[in-house]
């Protein structure tokens, strides 16, 4: 995917969003927020930690017998009237969406939030295409009035302070608008109640496809989700392959922990369990139902080292606990899923030549790892997908010399003790009272903002002796 | 196991350790020769390279009835990784396995090992402590460095606000993404200050690196110390200034 | 254009090089779910005394507003009041077979407009149906199940019982009784599994929707803001005697 945030090489752009002073603090509200309140609905779950393993155990058991599962789910949303496609890609998914639209005269078309489709970056082909697209979750509708991608899966327009969403809807729907989000809410609940009512297509993607009963499962807070499946005509559902489960029990597990991880609700305000077209007798609900599998590059990974990645939820969870993320955001990362579990979809979605940078965007904490519903080992994954840039010399080759070059002097306790002595000597301008204030080079990467101690006059191992 | 950052950059804190397990009727013995680990290897992904660097470690281990490790992440290194790393050579792999099951950090072996609950010392001031994210989470420990630190009687121990959250180092990470690793230092320095400690107190080599680099250079009146010289006690206080 | 078989066929060929991370199993399901479904609705007949509690402070939690009567007949009163409140003067709601209960016949005396959503589905119904919600301030609905555990009003569409009802007005009212509650999103399952797995049983709607409290969003700097699409206060009549 083309983007011209990824011209500007990470780094770059992680040390740009470190020094958008509102950025920070809306990061810092946020993300602590989220981190309490997801505390607080564990804290009332005892049986949390034993739902979180079976939530783990039933996206592996699906994987082990995906094809039967994806079968089941086609035959039954098919027995209940609905259409199912199949999309190796992201533009065969596109392609389909844009053949129906066509075929079917759609001039607009409602969208509830759905990261598949910003995935495949799905709004800006039906604008080709002349079919306006309108964001209809909130946080959505603001980044598409302001151009700009989601920085957040689960609260997409968080950078945003309430008075540029306010000057935002003054510019863009013509108007003025005080900067309180009560008043911005209602504007956005009059401006798209006239779009849910008047569209000819509702898109969605899915949290959930239950392959038993064929019903593809919604969980959302604002309506929205509600409106583009019952209102509109044609009800397009993008999903990616992954997102399908064997049964309503098994349903009910991931419903108990989802809004707990990525909001601290018990449950999201509204749940639809959306069952093929509209039937007979029945005022509303879209006359045609379209349920599109995705693959993109997850097919792949059924056998490749992120097949854990598989099972995520989108819950967010893992975002509001890490300490990169907290501190630069969701642009910076620069593709439609930022934060710990985004560098590993990213990998799946996109190769691994495009986290060349990202893989390394890790302190390696495992504060991910602590608080994803069904647990996926994101510290390792990421370990491995930086063995896979080594090993494929995607690692710049500099880098890998150093390492060859760090490995012999652990092997060899002579040569370590050489440089030893060296790093005593070369440090003797630059030492201060025991301390290292600024080195030059690579070493002034650290320098540039702490103190680095020196190495010391006598080290432990030289020290036995007088301690033995 | 003394560990790279402390033989080089820490060697007060190994002298402590010895202090305090000899106090305790341990008997120390330090295999010459110790290097590193192989962590920063292990994680940026030179897989190959830190099977060799464990393979060396295991067999200048062999012989010891306990190894007791300064650092959450070594410790942490030893006892999960190297079994993995050395799976291709049977041998060698058992010898990992029985390593990490008589591989302990600091606090873990005190606590658990030794069965100590108290380690008096003459250390008093106000001191908050930092989890350490391997230990916390690799290691799963977070009770004993407290209790440690609570039950000597100079101690005025304050619980750290949002403790559990990254210190920003991270091995390379704290080079490959210096600003981000500061500005993440910094909102762990901003919580510690807050506390009104004296003296902050970690397990772990590289936090302590990054910690007191932060403090110093913000001119902090804040001490970082490893939980070993706390319970070492005046003598092992000062933070090595030559 | 991928097909079905060639899609499939990739998958089958990954999954062919892999055993899979670890033993697993997905949750074990009830071997006979009627006669599981029929033990949940024994254990609420006598439970439900319990369970209508939990409700209510659930629902309160997620800021529903709780009413409880004896009787059906006492419930158009406390309509007509939530539509003196809100200063709504029409009404929409599901049809009798739907609800159970005429809500035409019953707010006959109060002055007030009741549209009810016909059975039929017919071009022209459908538009007018579509103008009447979405201009009412108030919606008046059953509910086929009514979770404790989360406060939540579980909602089958179908003729009669159109999604708008409780989706476009401003304020949302579900009337229900005993009969309706359920504990544990655990018996929420056996329940739907009992559901799908009826094959005697006319797949009435196209959508079961679970309504836990309004709508709400907290998309602008994580300040909570209710109706944002959706119903801006749901409102929960609880009968004892029974809703139907």
């Amino acid at each position: 995917m083309s983007d011209p945030i990824l011209a500007t090489p990470f780094p770059r752009r992680a040390g740009a969003a470190l020094k958008d002073a509102y950025l920070q603090e809306a990061l810092t509200i946020a993300t602590t927020k989220f981190i309490d309140l997801r505390k607080e609905a564990f804290a009332g779950l005892p049986e949390g930690d034993a739902l979180r393993d079976r939530a783990r155990g039933i996206k592996e058991a699906t994987l082990q017998r995906l094809d039967h599962y994806l079968e089941q789910l086609a035959d039954n949303v098919q027995r209940l009237g609905g259409h199912v496609h199949w999309a190796a890609t992201g533009e065969e998914a596109r392609e389909v969406i844009l053949r129906l639209c066509r075929d079917r005269g759609v001039k607009m078309a409602v969208k509830s939030k759905s990261m598949a489709t910003e995935e495949i970056e799905l709004n800006a082909a039906l604008e080709r295409a002349g079919v306006t697209p309108i964001e209809t979750d909130l946080g959505e509708y603001i980044i598409q009035l302001a151009h700009e991608r989601p920085s957040h899966i689960i609260a997409p327009a968080i950078h945003k302070t309430k008075g540029q969403v306010a000057d935002l809807f003054s510019r863009e729907l013509k108007g003025r608008f005080a900067a309180d989000p009560e008043v911005l809410t209602a504007v956005a609940r009059r401006e798209l109640r006239q779009k849910f009512l008047q569209a000819d297509m509702g898109i969605t993607g899915a949290n959930f496809a239950v392959a038993d009963t064929g019903t593809i499962v919604l969980v959302t807070n604002e309506g929205n989700g509600r409106m583009v499946t019952s209102l509109p005509r044609i009800h397009v559902a993008v999903m990616g392959m992954e997102k399908v489960i064997p049964s309503m029990t098994d349903l009910m597990v991931f419903l108990a922990i989802l809004a707990r991880s990525a909001t601290g609700q018990k449950l999201s305000s509204y749940t639809t369990l959306v069952r093929g077209p509209r039937r007979p007798g029945e005022l509303e609900g879209p006359e045609e139902l379209h349920l599109i599998l995705m693959d993109g590059g997850r097919v792949q990974q059924i056998a490749g080292p992120l097949r854990e990645a598989l099972y995520c939820l989108r819950c967010g969870a893992c975002l509001n606990v890490c300490p990169v993320y907290r501190q630069i955001g969701g642009h910076a990362y620069g593709y439609t899923y930022p934060g710990p579990i985004g560098i590993l979809l990213t990998a799946m979605l996109e190769g691994d030549r495009a986290v060349k940078d990202l893989a390394h965007a890790s302190s390696l904490c495992g504060a991910c790892k602590d608080v994803c519903p069904v647990r996926i080992d994101i510290p390792r994954m990421l370990v491995d997908l930086r063995e896979h840039l080594d090993r494929g010399r995607i690692a710049p080759r500099s880098e890998r010399l150093v390492f060859r070059l760090a490995r012999r002097l652990m092997e060899s306790p002579t040569l370590f003790r050489a440089c030893v002595r060296a790093g005593r000597w070369l440090q003797r301008p630059f030492v201060r009272a025991g301390r290292l204030r600024r080195l030059p080079f690579f070493f002034g990467k650290w320098t540039a903002t702490r103190e680095l101690p020196a190495v010391a006059a006598r080290t432990f191992s030289e020290r036995w002796k007088d301690l033995a | 196991m003394i560990t790279c950052l402390g033989d080089l950059f820490f060697p007060e804190v190994g002298e402590a350790m010895v202090a305090v397990l000899r106090r305790l009727g341990v008997a120390v013995d330090f295999p010459p020769g110790q290097t590193c680990c192989g962590m920063p290897l292990f994680n940026s992904g030179y897989h190959d390279d830190a099977a060799r660097v464990a393979a060396r470690t295991v067999r200048l281990f062999e012989g010891a009835e306990h190894v007791v490790v300064p650092s959450g992440s070594c410790a942490w290194m030893v006892k999960t990784e190297y079994a993995s790393l050395l799976k291709g050579d049977p041998a060698l792999r058992a010898a990992a396995e029985a390593l990490a099951a008589r591989t302990w950090e600091l606090s873990q072996f005190l606590v658990t090992v030794l069965g100590v609950s108290r380690v008096e010392s003459d250390f008093a001031g106000r001191v908050t402590y930092h989890d350490s994210c391997h230990l916390l989470r690799g290691l799963g420990e977070s009770r004993a460095p407290r209790a440690l630190l609570g039950a000597v009687s100079g101690v005025d121990l304050v619980e750290l606000p949002e403790a559990d959250q990254c210190c920003g180092f991270g091995g390379s990470f704290s080079v490959r993404l210096p600003e981000v690793s500061s500005a993440i230092l910094d909102k762990k320095l901003a919580a510690v200050e807050g506390t009104g400690a004296d003296c902050l107190v970690a397990c772990d080599g590289g936090c302590l690196m990054q910690m007191r680099g932060g403090l110093e250079r913000r001119g902090s009146r804040v001490r970082a110390l490893h939980l070993a010289q706390i319970l070492a006690g005046s003598t092992a206080e000062r933070t090595r200034v030559e | 254009m991928t097909t079905r078989v060639q899609f499939l066929e990739r998958v089958r060929r990954e999954m062919g090089k892999t055993r899979g991370l670890f033993p697993a199993t997905t949750a074990p399901r009830p071997a006979r779910p009627r006669e599981a479904a029929e033990a949940v609705r024994r254990q609420l007949a006598e439970r439900w005394p319990q369970a209508v509690e939990r409700f209510r402070a659930e629902f309160e939690r997620v800021a529903g507003v709780f009413h409880r009567v004896g009787r059906l007949d006492e419930v158009p009163a406390v309509l007509a009041r939530i539509a003196a409140e809100k200063g709504a003067r029409e009404v929409v709601g599901w049809d009798p077979a739907a609800l159970g209960w005429d809500l035409r016949a019953a707010l006959a005396p109060h002055d007030l407009v009741v549209l009810l959503a016909p059975p039929r589905d017919g071009e022209a119904d459908r538009r007018r149906h579509r103008e009447e919600a979405a201009r009412a301030p108030l919606g008046v609905t059953g509910a086929d199940w009514a979770l404790a555990e989360t406060g939540t009003l579980i909602l089958f569409s179908g003729p009669g019982r159109p999604r708008s009802t409780s989706l476009l007005p401003d304020t949302h009212v579900a009337v229900f009784g005993p009969a309706a509650l359920l504990e544990t999103l655990e018996q929420v399952g056996v329940m739907l599994e009992a559901h799908h797995a009826d094959p005697a049983r006319v797949d009435g709607g196209g959508a079961i929707t679970f309504i836990t409290g309004p709508s709400r969003t907290a998309d602008i700097e994580l300040t909570l803001t209710r109706g944002v699409h959706g119903p801006k206060e749901v409102h929960a009549i609880f009968v004892d005697a029974g809703a139907a």
